[in-house]
């Protein structure tokens, strides 16, 4: 009892991402086909893009998850670190660009906190390839979902 | 203190098949209702039609719910209309969280039902953490000036400002030429009227002047945008490098668009001297009476080659132009009417002349015009022999044979495109669609407002359109606008940033990072810590990431909601 | 309950009318007028209320939604109609300053002078108190008639006491008078006894400071083309028809023909069918029909996946805004265009079509046979508006659409000062069009209105 999954998780070192905990879509066994992606989109920007490739049906994985927030440039390094503690494969940032409502510091300011977040997660141990971040303007549908289609493919990879 | 257990109800939407198709409603509806604080878990047709609305409202009444969940398609489309079924359930509009499971998973994984339900399932698990946290916020209200901003003074920009200053609004009318009347003033002949469009524009001018509330100001540019809806301050500068700055409302955009300027070579522009486009046409029979004259030849046969920059095979324009059709037709039969010898070689793709503008057609058709049509994957050519100008076309309706014709003159028919300066995009923000012109927020819901509040668009700078359509595009924002204003008050969305004083140890980066001057460094007792201004906090959280004691939080987008949110999509 | 209330929002300065009997007749006063609860009627109604004008929306059907509410999908987006339009009807019910009567009429419009106008409304008896209903389809069950139901386009039947649709407003019965057998059942089995065969026509006297006319528009009806054979071959129906069996409420739970109720897999459009065609009285184009034609392609193809779909054209006019993207989406999924128009339908034994047509590509006479076909009918004016007004001449345009007196520079505006057009009363437009149309004369309505006071 005292291996208990929560053990696992914290005691084990991050850079494998697979197999360890969390629910994999497609059952137990067999290979997986798709890596479990957090994505953070923003309420004006990118979410309006990943909800037109719903609307032109451009598939991705169903393994991908968005939580929506004002500002890509509001993304603390805290909750990226927490996602792959919990288990997810990878996080993608999907950021305002030079499209951001509030201003143009936006993208500075979001390529900032990934390099530190970066920095962070080569102290722990965790593969900073596993943390990915592109502009996507309102309609870029295609680009997100290529982008999440080859980041889905490198995660896989990568996994041992 | 004893904090009661909160009881939420979840509805889970069938979109009439668009998510239940897809996505095994019952089978979620099954999987949260066993959550600690989901008091009913629902499915329904429509969650947004009436009678489940009413349905919520009874729901929440009669089992004292502290709020409820929608999982139904994107918060886009109705995320305004579940808060207002909490506030007629008299909970305040912050309870509601709302979960998008018809874009983000019946529509995304419709390749995979099973992993699109246990997405879907995720999703609302996620929106059930959130709602744990989710409280009651009040909103502030400010006060609204009633003035409103219109940029660009051509037919779109004008209506606008005469339809604002009718209904007591303060106008501040910019356009950056010297002259008012945009495109349309340039304009003889126009279709359906015999009011010229320099008539027209003199027409509506002298409408403008009748009003005392409207400030016109030509020759003037935009060089800066501060500040949000209900309070803007604009700097702009008039051609004397006077800089002036105006207060308003709201800002409604009319900039227009530009006429697409054809590559060197393309159908014989720039290469071959018998080659126009529309506009440069549309300008020679305007102002020439008795012959048509060109280059010092009298034209007599003149081909017209249809959608040049537009509905590209290899470019970016795959839109089509709408109105060039109609537009070009009318040219060729004013033409004809004017100067009696004309032929005219229509050279298209298929001719979109429209609801009654199909008319137009027919009289073209009546009085001799031919039409030649490409087929789609073969578009004319321009060739220059000597001094004659040809125009080959493998035409359809002679089944493929190729047909040549010697014109006078090449007439190329160029697309509406956006204005290449974006000075106005930019600072504005106005976020772009597929086609490049500014975006509107919803086709059909919000027809002429953008993502960044107090901020309309109309005209032709949302895409291509006739004057018709760019009047009733002006007329609707400014009704818009005015519907934000005329109350005289704004309430401000509460979703702003707060600092835990306890933590806060006052480095300066929160106050460094807010570009909205938000922040201020206060005296709380003995410390000395920063503390948000409610209403002017956009609610942005870029103060958010760089605190070092991690003592600011955005609401409703804290570190402990995303966390609990984390932790039910893993 | 639904709030369909009888008493206006306005003044009331005579006694109100009793049921049974002749009485005084009520008169009622609003700021504004609207006729018609369509898409467009609905936004300047809300416009309006939104700027504290206090509005009677007055539709001759039983629900508001016009045509809007009965489509599946809406072009280009493919966002279902019902998830557009049913939001913003209920927020046009609930709006404290929007009056609604449904099943009523508007006459007699008279201009006393700027900014007055009186008219007589005329609601027609529904036997049904709206504010009882529970929409329990009781009185459904019970009742013995059968007619052919014109919410679905007489694809299927309904009863004498029916619910008009599902995702109707206000949602409540109504009894079918003219077919009405008057044998009580109804009555007798509804739980909250509010079917009231004593209700009569009520008149209504209405004072209004300026009306707005948004009464859209009548398809063309395809008996007049008998060559191509509908109401006679059982399998050629409407683009209507087919609008209802793809959606959401549809009344059959697949696609299929009503000849023999086989699913289809070789299905047809015919396009500008009493369109650009003089010999049948419309010379225009009804500028939705390509585009209409090619959504239900596309909802077909995803409904049908083994369906082949062939769309006979002239020209594809697909100009709006995402448009011709869509229509290139739909010859990526793999629906046939064919350019040529077809001359004659005839039927097989078997239920089967044959089309013949000349196919311009290939510049010879065809013929093709098809399982099922959809003739997409052309857009024509709801005629008679201009009988609403008295006093007044409302021009009417060369194609009997309400004439713009300024179409360029001021497309609301009419021939008469303080009467204006919203949507497609003017002409065939979309639902984006009919909406900026809309939005244009919310804004000369509440002009017309501020300055009155001054």
């Amino acid at each position: 009892m005292t291996e208990t999954k929560e053990n696992i998780v914290n005691n084990t070192n991050f850079s494998s991402p697979l197999g360890v905990g969390g629910n994999s879509p497609l059952g137990a066994g067999g290979s997986k086909k798709s890596a479990k992606i957090l994505v953070f989109s923003t309420e004006k920007i990118s979410d309006p893009a990943i909800d037109m490739a719903g609307l032109l049906k451009l598939h991705y994985p169903p393994t991908v998850y968005t939580i929506t927030v004002p500002c890509s440039s509001g993304i603390k390094p805290s909750w990226i670190l927490y996602a792959y503690e919990k288990g997810f494969d990878g996080v993608f940032i999907a950021a305002d660009g030079s499209d951001c409502v509030f201003g143009e510091s936006c993208t500075e300011k979001t390529g900032h906190l990934v390099g530190k977040t970066h920095n962070l997660m080569k102290e722990k141990g965790i593969e900073p390839a596993r943390l990915r971040m592109a502009a996507i303007c309102s309609v870029c549908s295609e680009s997100f979902v290529k982008q999440i289609r080859t980041f889905n493919e490198y995660l896989l990879k990568t996994a041992p | 203190m004893e904090k009661k257990p909160k009881k939420i109800g979840v509805y889970i939407c069938h979109c009439g098949g668009n998510i239940s198709d897809y996505v095994d409603v019952e089978k979620v509806r099954q999987s949260v209702e066993g959550e600690d604080i989901v008091f009913i878990a629902k499915t329904t047709m429509f969650a947004c039609s009436d009678a489940n609305q009413r349905d919520m409202v009874e729901d929440i009444k009669a089992n004292e719910l502290d709020g409820v969940i929608v999982a139904s398609c994107s918060p886009k489309l109705h995320q305004l209309t579940f808060r207002n079924v909490s506030i007629r359930a008299d909970l305040n509009k912050y309870t509601y969280v709302h979960a998008n499971i018809r874009e983000q998973a019946s529509w995304a994984h419709s390749d995979n039902k099973m992993g699109a339900t246990e997405k879907a399932i995720h999703l609302v698990k996620a929106a059930i953490a959130k709602s744990r946290y989710a409280e009651a916020l009040e909103t502030n209200k400010i006060k609204a000036k009633k003035a409103v901003a219109v940029v660009g003074a051509g037919v779109a920009g004008i209506k606008a400002a005469i339809s604002l200053a009718e209904k007591d609004t303060e106008v501040i009318l910019i356009e950056k030429e010297p002259f008012v009347g945009g495109r349309v003033a340039e304009w003889g002949s126009l279709f359906s009227t015999n009011e010229t469009g320099q008539q027209m524009i003199e027409r509506l001018s002298s409408d403008l002047s009748k009003f005392s509330n409207i400030k016109l100001m030509t020759s003037t540019e935009v060089i800066e945008n501060k500040g949000s809806v209900g309070n803007i301050n604009l700097k702009v500068k008039s051609d004397d490098e006077k800089v002036t700055v105006l207060n308003v409302g709201s800002v409604l955009i009319a900039t227009g668009f530009d006429s697409y300027t054809p590559e060197y070579g393309e159908f014989g522009y720039a290469t071959s001297e018998n080659v126009i486009t529309l506009p440069q046409f549309k300008r020679l029979i305007d102002t020439q009476f008795d012959k048509l004259v060109y280059n010092g030849k009298q034209i007599k046969n003149i081909a017209y080659i249809y959608c040049v920059g537009s509905r590209q095979t290899d470019g970016e324009n795959t839109y089509c132009s709408r109105n060039c059709c109609t537009s070009t037709i009318h040219a060729a039969v004013t033409a004809k009417g004017k100067f009696g010898d004309i032929n005219n070689y229509h050279f298209n793709r298929g001719l979109r002349t429209y609801g009654k503008q199909e008319i137009l057609y027919a009289d073209s058709l009546r009085q001799g015009d031919i039409y030649l049509q490409s087929y789609e994957d073969g578009l004319p050519t321009v060739a220059t022999e000597g001094k004659k100008t040809i125009v080959k076309i493998n035409d359809i309706l002679t089944n493929g044979r190729e047909i040549e014709v010697e014109v006078d003159l090449v007439v190329l028919v160029t697309s509406m495109v956006p204005r290449a300066d974006n000075t106005v995009g930019t600072l504005f923000k106005l976020p772009k669609g597929r086609d490049k012109f500014y975006n509107e927020v919803h086709m059909k819901l919000r027809p002429v407002e953008t993502v960044i509040d107090g901020i309309t668009i109309a005209g032709a700078c949302q895409g291509p359109k006739n004057i018709t359509e760019s009047v009733n595009s002006a007329l609707s924002a400014a009704t818009k606008s005015y519907s934000i204003l005329s109350k005289g008050e704004l309430e401000t969305d509460p979703l702003v940033a707060t600092i835990d004083p306890e933590a806060c140890t006052w480095c300066g980066a929160c106050e460094a990072a807010c570009p909205f001057d938000a922040i201020l460094k206060v005296e709380n007792g003995k410390k000395v810590i920063a503390e948000i201004n409610n209403s002017v906090c956009k609610g942005c959280g870029m103060c958010a990431p760089v605190c070092e004691p991690d003592a600011v939080n955005l609401i409703a987008c804290s570190s402990k909601e995303i966390m609990s949110m984390i932790d039910a999509l893993v | 309950m639904e709030k369909e209330s009888n008493t206006p929002n306005g003044t009331n300065s005579s006694s109100p009318l009793g049921v049974g009997g002749s009485n005084p007749i009520k008169n009622i006063t609003y700021d504004a007028l609207v006729i018609g609860a369509g898409i467009a009627g609905g936004e300047v109604a809300l416009n309006l209320a939104n700027t504290g004008y206090k509005v009677l929306l007055v539709d001759k059907e039983l629900s508001v939604g016009g045509k809007m509410i009965m489509l599946s999908k809406v072009f280009p987006t493919l966002d279902c109609a019902a998830c557009i339009t049913t939001p913003k009807v209920s927020e046009i019910s609930r709006h404290p300053n929007i009056t609604i009567f449904t099943g009523s009429e508007v006459s007699n419009i008279k201009k006393l002078s700027d900014n007055e106008f009186t008219a007589k409304v005329t609601k027609h008896p529904r036997y049904v108190r709206v504010e009882d209903c529970t929409a329990c389809q009781l009185c459904e069950k019970a009742c013995p008639v059968n007619v052919r139901d014109q919410y679905q386009f007489g694809l299927i039947g309904r009863k004498a006491a029916f619910i008009p649709f599902s995702i109707c407003s206000p949602k409540a019965a109504a009894i079918d008078i003219d077919n009405c057998t008057l044998c009580g059942a109804c009555e007798k089995a509804c739980p909250t006894n509010c079917i009231d065969f004593t209700q009569e026509t009520e008149i209504m006297n209405l004072h209004v400071k300026t009306v707005v006319v948004a009464t859209g528009f009548d398809m063309f009806d395809a008996k007049k083309m008998p060559r191509y054979g509908y109401g006679q071959h059982k399998n050629v129906i409407t683009a209507l028809q087919m609008e209802r069996e793809l959606a959401p409420t549809r009344p059959f739970n697949t696609i299929l023909r009503p000849g023999d109720g086989k699913v289809p897999d070789k299905i047809a459009y015919v396009l500008c069918v009493g369109s650009r065609d003089a010999s049948v009285g419309n010379p225009i184009c009804s500028q939705i029909c390509c585009m209409y034609s090619i959504k239900q392609a596309q909802l077909l193809m995803g409904a049908l996946p083994m369906a082949d779909v062939t769309i006979y054209y002239i020209n594809i006019r697909s100009f709006g805004k995402g448009f011709e993207e869509f229509y290139q989406q739909a010859k990526g999924m793999g629906v046939n265009f064919v350019k040529g128009k077809i001359g004659r339908i005839s039927e097989k034994e078997g239920g089967n079509l044959i089309l013949r047509y000349e196919d311009i590509n290939e510049g010879k006479l065809q013929e093709a046979e098809h399982d099922m076909v959809i003739l997409s009918t052309g857009v024509l004016p709801n005629t008679g508006i201009d009988k609403f007004f008295e006093n007044q001449t409302l021009t009417l345009d060369p194609f009997n659409f309400v004439g713009q007196s300024d179409a360029l520079a001021s497309p609301a505006r009419t021939s008469i000062e303080g009467v204006f057009v919203a949507g497609t009363a003017t002409g065939p437009m979309d639902i984006p069009d009919s909406i900026l149309s809309a939005g244009a004369a919310s804004s000369e309505a509440i002009s017309y209105l501020v300055n009155q006071h001054n």
